[in-house]
């Protein structure tokens, strides 16, 4: 069944993720209606509008953080029903990256990384831990692997848990606003390893409003307001030439 | 003049020991049951099972609103007729006080660590949550490994509060005619009539005991503090 809709639609056998005629509502409030998007494996996409208009609820709906409601969700050939193996499979293979960093505060940096791991991939504690160095080194932060989140600057946080992420080897990484609880000087040290893991050909879906970051790595904007997309362009397009009004008003709003 | 003569609770502390020697397995024991039992409770609660959620919170209501030393006549009298009827022959199966003891301390401790755990629980920041389920960590290992850990920190003062409030509780089994430390301090002052003198001893003793366990988990606290953790 699964199959033959694949058939039908050649242009999306490519797509790690396909998201088909999405509904999602808190009780009375639709929060997404009608969403369709597609990424494509190495894709990055940004995904940005104003607040409240579904952004961040669309890609914790990828990851059955919130269940959706209505349309279907297929990530990696496997598509997101309420049954927990199926749950459980999609979201060993996309990683997350969260506003408010939400590291496990009782565990140090590294434990924090090799947790998942060891209890989901059936990694040894050595294997994680090798593991978990080499990619707290690649965010640059190897340094600090002993020491707790509460000693962590912000930033230094979120590079943390985009290391904690990466080291289930996610297929995807989802990042919800990752810079936008950082201090302003932190920003620039996340994005850095945002741009840096792009160049690396991770596929990407990143709510933000940094724009410089959108235009350096994004593949395509996407416009969402009030629960649906209103435009989807590569970045150049997007900023130069908004086609519709409501991107404009957003635009004007956020680079002032 | 009669002055007071400590020397007689010196000649029986022997017995004096025999009898804080119960109280303190009395309250090892009720502790351990009554916090692992208690961390079910508050999970059978916490997930909302149905029908089995509201018993437990209906068992938790009661045993908080009900004076200990009831709960203990009603185990005493009541669970050996259960028992009885259970079995078939409908005559009542005698337990003994010290069963009785341990296990009602056992049950009515876990309802009020329930608590202290279910409110735990509900403090735990829901990013937590969430943190786990993007990581695809199983519910087991996410209240295992991540959850409960944090509760049991944060948790810690209230617990031992409760423990020291436990190990005075103790006291109650009198009405079972057990010999906990109180007991054997009423019985040798009954006998040797020096009830002032008896009754400041053993005050000393829960005193120490009860600072002791205080200053003991301040310790072990500061010694696994986290750093940047709050606590």
């Amino acid at each position: 069944m699964h199959q033959l809709a694949a058939g039908n639609k050649p242009e999306l056998s490519a797509s790690i993720v396909v998201v088909e005629k999405l509904v999602k509502r808190f009780g009375h409030f639709t929060a997404l209606s009608d969403v369709n998007l597609s990424v494509g494996a190495g894709e990055k996409i940004v995904l940005c509008g104003p607040s409240g208009s579904g952004k961040s609820t669309l890609i914790r709906c990828i990851n059955h953080i919130e269940k959706h409601d209505g349309g279907r969700i297929v990530v990696d050939g496997v598509e997101l029903t309420d049954r927990m193996t199926d749950v459980n499979s999609i979201r060993r293979e996309v990683g997350m990256v969260f506003q408010s960093f939400n590291l496990f505060p009782h565990l140090s940096i590294v434990e924090n990384c090799m947790l998942a791991p060891m209890k989901v991939r059936g990694l040894s504690r050595a294997e994680a831990q090798e593991r978990a160095i080499g990619l707290l080194r690649k965010v640059r932060i190897h340094d600090q692997a002993d020491k707790y989140p509460g000693q962590l600057s912000g930033g230094q946080q979120q590079r943390v848990a985009i290391a904690r992420a990466l080291c289930m080897q996610p297929k995807i990484m989802l990042f919800d606003e990752p810079t936008s609880a950082l201090d302003p000087e932190m920003v620039k040290e996340v994005l850095d390893t945002m741009v840096e893991l792009a160049r690396d050909g991770m596929t990407m879906v990143c709510v933000t409003h940094e724009m410089g970051f959108a235009r350096e790595i994004a593949d395509r904007v996407v416009f969402m307001d009030r629960g649906t997309i209103v435009e989807e362009a590569d970045p150049e397009t997007f900023f130069r030439a908004p086609c519709t009004e409501r991107a404009k008003d957003f635009l004007g709003q956020i680079i002032h | 003049m009669n002055s007071l003569d400590f020397s007689i609770a010196l000649q029986a502390w022997p017995y004096l020991w025999s009898g804080l020697l119960f109280s303190l397995a009395l309250t090892a024991v009720a502790f351990v049951v009554g916090l692992v039992l208690g961390t079910c409770l508050a999970l059978v609660q916490h997930f909302e099972v149905p029908v089995i959620g509201r018993l437990v919170r209906g068992y938790v209501a009661l045993m908080r609103s009900i004076p200990l030393i009831l709960v203990l006549f009603w185990f005493f009298f009541l669970v050996p007729i259960v028992l009885g009827h259970l079995g078939g022959n409908g005559r009542p199966v005698p337990i003994g006080a010290t069963w009785t003891a341990f296990i009602t301390f056992g049950l009515f401790e876990a309802a009020y660590y329930s608590e202290i755990i279910r409110v735990g629980l509900r403090a735990v920041n829901r990013g937590q949550f969430e943190a786990c389920q993007a990581l695809a960590l199983s519910t087991f290992d996410t209240y295992r490994s991540v959850i409960l850990p944090q509760v049991l920190r944060v948790a810690s003062p209230i617990i031992l509060s409760q423990t020291i409030i436990l190990f005075q509780d103790t006291s109650l089994v009198y009405v079972l005619s057990l010999t906990d430390l109180l007991g054997a301090a009423s019985k040798l002052a009954q006998l040797n009539g020096r009830l002032v003198e008896m009754y400041l001893v053993i005050a000393v003793v829960y005193l120490a005991i009860s600072s002791a366990a205080s200053q003991c988990v301040a310790s072990l606290r500061k010694r696994y503090a986290i750093a940047g953790m709050r606590r």
